[in-house]
């Protein structure tokens, strides 16, 4: 069985199909690109697998395990990360501090250690700061620990957004458009970035994404969406000398 | 120290007692409760009346008090934390006011309208001090632990905090319960030290009043909230000469400060090493902290 197995899932919002019949397969190591015209239900897939929501029909199996009906942080504590297309850190919290956010359902210390520094909150708290290091270092923010996100660039926030996605120990990475405002450079710089933490973490790695030329590059099969529907799997080659993506793309020849 | 000095001292710390209890729960994790002085109701009547018609110690009183409060307000809690902002308001309300009538018109109990009367008088200022500090102390150290973090992250935005792994609900459900531990033991420490309660300072009013100081100082800055909850709530007692003036004061200085910061007295500065080493490495203006 793969690492994470979607099958058949349905979702819609009152009279719209949002959904329709998706099902992906992914393992360790893979980074599989969902690409599609805007309203073709790409972040409602990376919603319904992450536990936003239930999918209506269909199932979602990670590591074997039915995720399917389970809460979102259940999920997540399951080895799901994700990191979203506008990006959501937490104001009020330094760099260091959102990256720690999502270690702390993991840290291991009870209430009273809450309330007082214990000798296990202290080893705990620790860990949590060491692992952040590790973490904000293989995204290349260790730099800016103390600051508030607010201040960064939008490519540094992202990072950062990464950073907090790999805390959460995924084995299944969700990357919803993280190349959504960046220039350029930046967009060479995070294709760098994303096949270089691949390799590193042995995650798989779903990837939604409107920069063809990040998802061509770096994912091993690619899923096309439009209204839905999935019109097209396969490699990347394979997919941009398909009719049916050139039309949903391009429009149809008259 | 005089006794007018002393008792507006015990009562303020009673009070900030209680207000290090609301920043948990309005500053830390945004959540707003109208019906917090009835937590400070129950601490009050049930350890008086342990005391009076149970003869238990009064320490003894104090800890069964705080946990029969934290046992209604696991009760309170479990739908409030599943709520919206502006719902949680209205519940608390609710329950507040319940809370206030069952009081009322539990004559026999209680003694109703009259209050309850006879508790011995044990407490002073040296116990409120203490515990005032302690409590702050408490808060502080919540702030910064694991629990703090995810209050605020969830308090921003809860659903990149469930998909990080925070159990919202779980979270929310315990800075509820330690605000209402520490609501209930300022309650206690009020019953031992005025020696009489009665339901009519336990209304809404009162949890208003805490939310205002919480906001006054600065709703993200512990350090800000007891100063909030020192200004207003040791003003009107400086100022019982000038008579009904005192509440128009009042009204005047916290419409200025939200008015003119709308992040209150001290924003989100907090009073740590670090921030003071800042303050002075700086050199402009050490005077005005945080207030620019």
């Amino acid at each position: 069985m793969a690492l994470l197995e979607v099958k058949h899932i349905y979702k819609s919002f009152g009279g719209v199909k949002a959904i329709q019949d998706f099902s992906i397969e992914a393992n360790a190591g893979e980074i599989h690109g969902i690409i599609g015209p805007n309203g073709a239900g790409k972040t409602t897939i990376f919603n319904t697998i992450s536990g936003v929501y239930p999918a209506e029909q269909g199932q979602v199996f990670l590591d074997g395990k039915d995720i399917t009906k389970l809460e979102q942080y259940k999920i997540t504590r399951l080895g799901m990360g994700r990191t979203f297309q506008n990006i959501r850190l937490f104001s009020g919290l330094t760099v260091e501090e959102n990256v720690m956010c999502a270690f702390d359902p993991q840290s291991r210390y009870s209430v009273v250690g809450g309330l007082l520094p214990t000798p296990n909150r202290r080893k705990e708290e620790k860990r949590g700061r060491e692992l952040c290091a590790k973490y904000l270092e293989a995204v290349g923010m260790q730099d800016y620990i103390q600051e508030r996100p607010e201040n960064l660039s939008y490519g540094m926030q992202r990072r950062v957004e990464i950073a907090r996605a790999l805390m959460c120990e995924p084995k299944i990475l969700l990357l919803d458009e993280p190349a959504a405002g960046l220039n350029p450079t930046e967009v060479a710089e995070l294709t760098e970035l994303i096949g270089r933490i691949s390799q590193q973490f042995g995650f798989g790695i779903l990837l939604i994404e409107h920069r063809l030329e990040l998802v061509m590059s770096i994912s091993h099969m690619i899923h096309v969406q439009n209204f839905g529907q999935t019109i097209a799997v396969g490699t990347p080659e394979q997919v941009q000398h398909d009719p049916q993506v050139i039309e949903a793309y391009l429009g149809k020849e008259e | 120290m005089s006794a007018l000095v002393s008792n507006v001292l015990t009562q303020v710390f009673i009070t900030l007692i209680a207000v290090a209890g609301v920043y948990v729960l309005t500053g830390l994790t945004g959540m707003f409760s109208l019906g917090q002085a009835a937590f400070m109701a129950i601490g009050a009547y049930a350890s008086g009346l342990l005391v009076k018609n149970a003869h238990l110690p009064i320490p003894v009183a104090m800890v069964l008090a705080v946990l029969m409060a934290v046992a209604v307000g696991y009760l309170i809690g479990y739908p409030v934390v599943r709520l919206r902002r502006d719902y949680i308001s209205l519940v608390t309300l609710g329950f507040g006011e319940a809370i206030a009538a069952l009081l009322n018109r539990m004559t026999s109990l209680t003694g109703g309208a009259s209050g309850l009367t006879g508790i011995p008088r044990t407490v002073g200022l040296g116990i409120t001090a203490v515990s005032a500090v302690v409590a702050v102390a408490l808060v502080a150290s919540f702030k910064c632990s694991k629990y703090g973090r995810q209050c605020i992250a969830l308090r921003g935005d809860p659903l990149a905090a469930q998909a990080m792994g925070i159990n919202v609900t779980r979270v929310k459900m315990i800075a509820f319960l330690l605000s209402v531990a520490l609501t209930a033991y300022s309650g206690c420490l009020y019953a031992f030290y005025m020696s009489y309660v009665d339901p009519s300072g336990f209304g809404w009013k009162k949890s208003a009043d805490w939310v205002i100081m919480v906001f006054f100082g600065g709703v993200n800055s512990l350090t800000g909230s007891t100063i909030g909850a020192f200004v207003l709530s040791g003003l009107p007692q400086v100022l019982r000469g000038l008579q009904n003036y005192r509440y128009v004061i009042y009204a005047v200085l916290v419409l200025i400060i939200l008015n003119f910061k709308p992040s209150g007295l001290l924003g989100e500065w907090e009073l740590t090493p670090r921030n003071i080493k800042r303050l002075f490495a700086r050199k402009k203006k050490p005077a005005d902290k945080g207030e620019v």
